[in-house]
């Protein structure tokens, strides 16, 4: 008698059999049917209708009869709630039963039931429980507890059930512990702010005493828990890691990664002179290592988090360059990620071993990994300097095996090659074309394109191996025909005589015959640039190209901080954030780590910032592209926005940039009746004539581009301006010079610009996911700006940049949009004058020059705070009436006198006094008393705020006396620190 | 956290299906199935995921152990441990691993999955406390066969009156290659049932690490050890003694990683000569040599009884060879017609792949001093000492 004859009965009428069994004398029979019932359900028939039958089996003194039961019970009583009711009075019995197995079950299935009715039977059994005797009863209640908010959460709460779980962290049996901190974790992830998992040092340290003792799977959670703390300092981060460090090497891998996140999060911490943290890196290497010796699915999971333990910390598996050596049996996924950490630990000292290996792989069977391996040797050329020449000698017997998909890999490769190193190893183009009948796909056969344009000069049938191409012009793909129109115009450029026919060819194929918008620009773009000023079009398209960077493939330096925080997790396996592939709250919470959250805390959470429609600004904030391209094709150059800084200097500017293009351009519009979109392009600085996949996203700098394609971002060139700020209204480089020359004719009698700090570090990379803003403020022609240098330090291109101010004590607003129209790519920065207004709403600050700002660009919003100087509120009418002056000082009651030292100071009086006027700080008055200067001053604040000040100045003496009188003195001392930083500028 | 635990056959049937947190339905099951049947072989298939559930599965005995969860700081590794776990329970169990028992002891089954994973988290995994708590009997899939102990219901009745411990201990190198090994000693005790203590003794010179370096003699040294949880390490340090109370069942007891100098040279060597003969016939001629020392001068020597074959579906050829005393060398010469043989395609040739048992010999030269059961056993009790060499991967480039 087996149970296998269960799954057997598919006669008509059985649930009427079922049914006479179950409610059979005998027991032995009734468990029978209990398990053809069970039996059915698993496989999927529907039996919810012997629920009354089941449940009346309920009542046995045999426990596995009952399990059985129970099994059935909490699988229909879901979907019939009204019958489950008629089991609560078993449940509630069952949880006084003597025996702990039978307390523990019925808790446990009890929780499982998800009906809202009989929640509120449950909740004093379980009160019982979670102080019962028995610790396998209180560390099933534990998790009951979990279910029941899950279930209704105000209930968990009315009842205290909480604080009870939190006790049970001090509980004296580990599983407990482990169960209690489970719960409570997951109960907190509800409750973001709720502070219920209070990890201070004392419950750390219960945590830790616990980790030595319970079961594997309990560490686990601990160790999960421990993660989530941020110690105080290094030596309670030291602390914390010698007692993980033991877990290291358990035998369960799942153990292993638990405490190595740990340890990578709280080494963040360590400081990196300290003997422990050398002793710390070599300690994590044995266990990263072992983790490779366990099935196929569990090395691919290991190997995916020692990817991005291998990015941030290199030097803990440096010296273990073997251990992913590709095994000849392994499943290719694995294959592939161990390629992948092979050249992320290439260096000078392994790289002969490495390319060793990646000779042997490109000659295995697999197609996708011999591809790989291919480009990975291409990897190490650009990596390693020094193994360059042997890289490309490797590449080249490759192409001598002739099979056809390593040679085409093998010509991408050393194309990338040729632009790490340019002028090297031109010597293998002649074994490079002689391949050339043999590619057919297109990234291949660009490449191939590309370096017979760049190296025409020393090929000597460049021409007729373009012509051979041209062809069948048609036929390739988009790719190959961008690069053959580069490519024959640079030929052309190198050997004019012979090839005027060919670039005419190429030139009509691509602007008359085709209907890709792309090719006939760019074919346009070459076509004026040729006719006008062929000397011009040289410089553009033959200008040197920068190198390509080093290191490629990396993640994100952001985005990989919050991957550490996730090892182990789904997220270090799909390299995505949790919120890239988690929907709905639980769950989603950035961590990072401990070292970059450190200080300015306010700075980071939303709750500060006022920007709350910040997220949703509206798409207008940036003038569309089309209105742009207008205005730049018309030379029509008013700025977009009204408030802007005056346009003289900058239109000035352009217009010297328009001209060096001469007519070109225009006539060229002229002839077409439909102008080609040309600038659009510069939001897609992506050079389509290079493969984008080998070997590194960062090919795509905009000013390699410039002088590389010729195509719409060398407009960006020949303008003479740097591509990105193109389009905006005042190039930036321009603005901070050219400004305060218009400054200074635009104010007769100031002789010195007004004072601005220098720039400070607003918004650190860290914090922004990559984004950098550093800025000051100024008062520039009357207009106050807030200047800003954008950076991007992210490896993704950056767009849509939208500004918002929280509600200030000066009411400061933006008075327009912030000026980023173009993309800012990778390690590119970009200049930025927000011109501002006082009208906006005001709140009173702490400190009173205190401004939050959110910031939005496409990835995210950040918030940032920052300090103005008072100063640049100061308006030019500033200048009071002696009369008034002193009717004012006098009305003002002394009270409101502050006074103030300024110390080291070397001017004069005079010159105290043109330098505060150049920042609209007026000298009404000046009186000489026994060798003592006084200064009266006034100054006015945009708010209508007057501040009268005395600068007392003694000859010899560097230390200056102000004192200061105003209605409001809570600006005194923003007013001081202003003179301080005037008079020392 | 563990949602949803189901087993299907490789035909897709639900053989069992677990719910613990009504976060989805059991319509993902087939929905899993469309997924890791659609997997092409260069995809991943460890972690695949639907809308917001995600699917974490091994494959065992043609079986689908597969468990979801929707949480995202879920931890792959964990399940996946989990479900190593759980398949090797209900072997310990039902004593074996197949679609028939699985069914026919599904009562016992959700009795397990009910006691080990309560709510989604892993309470426990160890037969032990395990047995505390399972009420429902194993059915045996075959009937029981004293010839057959691996494969013996862990509680079957028969079995526990068995005094018989047999326990060896096999090392088994998980790769060898490129002098990269990792080693695994596993202790097998099948049946123990009043057993409370077992103390094993290593070699003295035992060391890990470079630079602990023990005594005069020749020492054991590895790299990186690590434990199973049950092994008490106090006399480790001193006596090189390891204390452990088995839980019934199969146990990795230690596994050790040795890695760059290897105390001993690789136990095979391989001479390989790859040619083309005059008739485009590709000719490969393989000298194979055992450097192990001859322990017995074997009378096979003159008539190895070897066979080769070629397996077109794997380019392959393979060869058998059944038995190869230490100090003893074999060579073999293969011809191969290969329509279209260029000088390129001779790299494409290789690498070689050894597999191979190696009895009574460890290569780290690790060895059991001894094997103490305490309290003393009445009656005779047997014990078992077997020092097995496998490979995993031996692999030799050509």
């Amino acid at each position: 008698m087996t149970d296998s004859k269960y799954f057997t009965t598919t006669k008509k009428g059985e649930i009427f059999e079922l049914k006479a069994e179950l409610n059979s004398d005998k027991k032995e029979k009734k468990k029978e049917a209990v398990k053809k019932v069970i039996a059915s359900m698993t496989v999927g028939k529907d039996v919810s209708a012997l629920f009354p039958d089941v449940v009346n089996c309920m009542q046995t003194d045999n426990l596995e009869l009952k399990k059985l039961v129970y099994l059935y019970l909490m699988n229909y009583a879901k979907s019939q709630p009204d019958m489950a009711i008629m089991a609560v009075n078993t449940f509630v019995k069952d949880c006084e039963d003597p025996n702990p197995l039978i307390r523990a079950l019925a808790v446990r299935t009890m929780g499982c039931i998800r009906v809202d009715k009989i929640t509120e039977y449950l909740c004093e059994p379980l009160r019982k429980c979670l102080k019962d005797e028995d610790p396998y009863v209180r560390k099933t209640a534990a998790v009951c507890v979990a279910k029941l908010h899950d279930i209704n959460a105000q209930l968990v709460e009315d009842q205290g059930f909480l604080d009870t779980l939190k006790d049970l962290i001090s509980d004296s049996n580990p599983m407990v512990v482990a169960n209690a901190v489970a719960a409570l974790s997951e109960i907190a992830e509800s409750h973001p702010n709720s502070n219920l998992l209070d990890l201070n040092p004392q419950t750390i340290n219960k945590l830790l005493t616990a980790l030595n003792e319970c079961t594997e799977w309990g560490q686990i959670f601990i160790l999960d828990c421990l993660a989530n703390y941020t110690p105080r300092d290094d030596r309670e981060s030291q602390s914390i890691c010698e007692r993980v460090t033991p877990r290291l090497s358990h035998a369960n891998s799942a153990v292993v990664l638990s405490a190595v996140k740990v340890l990578m999060k709280f080494m963040e911490m360590l400081p990196k002179d300290l003997d422990y943290y050398g002793t710390l890196l070599k300690k994590l290497a044995p266990p990263l290592v072992t983790l490779l010796s366990a099935e196929p699915e569990l090395q691919y999971v290991a190997l995916r988090n020692i990817n991005l333990i291998v990015q941030r910390r290199p030097e803990i598996l440096k010296h273990e360059m073997k251990v992913f050596f590709v095994k000849y049996n392994d499943p290719i996924y694995v294959k592939l990620e161990k390629l992948d950490i092979m050249i992320r630990l290439a260096s000078q000292a392994n790289i002969a071993q490495v390319l060793a290996e990646l000779k042997e792989y490109a000659t295995e069977v697999d197609v996708d990994f011999v591809r790989k391996a291919v480009r990975a040797i291409g990897r190490c050329a650009i990596k390693v300097e020094q193994s360059a020449e042997r890289c490309v000698s490797t590449l080249l017997d490759l192409i001598q095996t002739k099979v056809n998909y390593v040679v085409q890999e093998a010509i991408v490769v050393i194309k990338d090659i040729f632009r790490k190193y340019p002028n090297k190893y031109e010597s293998v183009i002649a074994t490079l074309c002689e391949n050339l009948d043999s590619l057919d796909e297109p990234e291949a056969r660009a490449a191939m394109i590309w370096i017979v344009g760049e190296y025409a000069e020393r090929i000597d049938n460049a021409d007729e191996l373009l012509e051979s191409f041209l062809e069948g012009f048609h036929d390739e793909s988009t790719q190959v025909q961008l690069q053959l129109l580069t490519a024959i115009v640079k030929l052309f450029l190198k050997k004019p005589t012979e090839t005027q026919e060919l670039v005419q060819q190429v030139l009509s194929l691509a602007t008359q015959d085709s209907d890709n918008p792309d090719l006939r620009d760019r074919g346009y773009i070459y076509w004026r640039l040729l006719s006008t000023d062929p000397v011009a079009a040289k410089e553009v398209v033959l200008a040197e190209k920068p190198l390509i960077s080093e290191e490629t493939d990396l993640i994100e330096p952001t985005l990989l901080e919050e991957l550490i925080c996730h090892i182990g997790t789904l997220a270090s396996v799909y390299h995505k954030p949790p919120s890239a592939f988690v929907e709905g709250s639980r769950g989603v919470q950035h961590k990072r780590l401990p070292g970059s959250a450190g200080s300015g805390e306010s700075a980071d959470s939303p709750d500060t910032g006022s920007a709350a429609g910040v997220s949703e600004a509206p798409p207008a904030v940036i003038p569309s592209q089309g209105d742009l391209l207008g205005d730049l094709l018309n030379l029509d150059l008013t700025p977009p926005t009204t408030s802007g800084p005056p346009p003289a200097p900058s239109s000035g500017m352009q217009m010297g940039a328009m001209d060096l293009l001469g007519g070109g351009l225009d006539s060229l519009m002229g002839d077409e009746s439909e102008p080609p979109p040309v600038p659009q392009r510069t939001d897609t600085p992506q050079s389509p004539q290079l493969s984008h996949q080998s070997p590194s996203p960062p090919d795509y700098s905009p000013t390699e581009l410039g002088g590389d394609l010729g195509g719409s971002p060398a407009m960006g060139a020949g303008f003479g301006a740097p591509p990105t700020a193109m389009p905006a209204s005042f190039p930036p480089p321009v603005s901070g010079g050219l400004d305060d020359l218009f400054d200074l004719g635009g104010s007769v009698g100031m002789p010195m610009g007004a004072y601005s700090p220098p720039k400070s570090i607003w918004l650190p990379a860290m914090k922004a996911k990559g984004l950098e803003i550093s800025g000051t403020f100024a008062r520039r022609a009357g207009v106050i700006q807030m200047e800003m240098t954008l950076t991007n330090k992210a490896m993704s291109i950056m767009t849509d940049f939208a500004i918002q101010f929280n509600r200030n004590s000066f009411g400061l607003a933006p008075a327009g949009p912030l000026q980023v129209l173009t993309p800012v790519g990778p390690n590119q920065s970009i200049e930025v004058a927000l011109p501002l207004s006082t009208v906006g709403p005001v709140m009173k600050m702490e400190p009173l020059t205190n401004l939050q700002v959110a910031v939005k660009n496409n990835i995210d919003v950040f918030y940032f705070s920052s300090q103005y100087p008072i100063s640049m509120l100061f308006v030019e009418d500033g200048k009071m009436e002696r009369q008034v002056f002193l009717a004012t000082w006098k009305d003002i009651p002394n009270d409101n006198e502050a006074q103030f030292q300024i110390k080291d100071c070397h001017l004069n009086s005079d010159a105290a006094s043109s330098k505060l006027q150049g920042s609209n700080v007026f000298t009404i008055a000046k009186r000489t008393v026994e060798g003592q200067d006084m200064l009266y001053q006034s100054m006015k604040l945009t708010n209508g705020i007057w501040v009268l000040a005395e600068l007392r100045v003694q000859a010899g003496n560097p230390n200056y006396t102000v004192s200061l009188k105003c209605r409001a003195p809570e600006v005194s001392q923003c007013v001081f620190q202003s003179y301080e930083a005037m008079l020392k500028n | 956290m563990i949602s949803q635990v189901f087993i299907l056959s490789s035909k897709g049937d639900h053989l069992i299906y677990k719910d613990y947190r009504g976060e989805a339905g059991s319509d993902v099951i087939n929905i899993f199935y469309e997924k890791v049947t659609a997997l092409t072989g260069d995809q991943p298939p460890v972690v695949m995921s639907h809308k917001d559930l995600h699917f974490i599965h091994v494959r065992q005995e043609g079986l689908y152990w597969v468990a979801t969860t929707t949480a995202a700081d879920s931890s792959p590794f964990t399940i996946i441990e989990f479900l190593n776990r759980l398949t090797a329970l209900v072997k310990d169990y039902c004593g074996s691993l197949s679609e028939k028992s699985v069914q026919m002891n599904f009562a016992l089954i959700y009795e397990l999955l009910d006691e080990i994973v309560d709510y989604g988290y892993i309470q426990t995994t160890s037969s032990d406390v395990l047995k505390n708590f399972i009420q429902t009997e194993a059915v045996s899939a075959r009937p029981f066969s004293l010839f057959d102990l691996s494969n013996v219901g862990l509680f079957g009745a028969e079995t526990q009156q068995s005094k018989v411990a047999p326990s060896s201990a096999a090392t088994r190198p998980i790769q060898s290659s490129r002098e990269v090994n990792v080693w695994d000693l596993r202790s097998c005790l099948t049946v123990c049932p009043s057993l409370t203590e077992m103390r094993i003794g290593l070699n003295e010179e035992f060391s890990i690490g470079k630079s602990q370096l023990r005594g005069y003699g020749a020492a054991v040294r590895v790299d990186e050890c690590s434990f199973h949880q049950a092994v008490r390490l106090d006399e480790f340090d001193s006596h090189r003694i390891l204390r452990l109370c088995p839980s019934q069942g199969e146990q990795t007891v230690m596994q050790y990683q040795l890695s760059d100098d290897l105390p001993s040279a690789p136990p095979f060597r391989l001479f390989p000569t790859i040619e083309r003969d005059t008739g485009g016939r590709l000719l490969m001629y393989l000298k194979l040599r055992c450097d192990l020392p001859p322990k017995s001068l074997s009378q096979e020597l003159s008539s190895p009884d070897q066979s080769a074959e070629l397996k077109l579906q794997s380019r392959a050829v393979h060869w058998m060879i059944p038995r190869f005393p230490g100090g003893t060398q074999l060579s073999a010469l293969f011809k191969l017609e290969v329509p279209g043989l260029s000088s390129a395609s001779m790299l494409e040739v290789g690498p070689v792949g050894l597999s191979f048992e190696l009895p009574k010999l460890t290569v780290t030269g690790l060895q059991i001093r001894f094997l103490r059961l305490s309290p003393i056993q009445p009656g005779p009790s047997q014990r078992w000492v077997r020092y097995v060499t496998h490979s995993d991967s031996y692999t030799i480039r050509i």
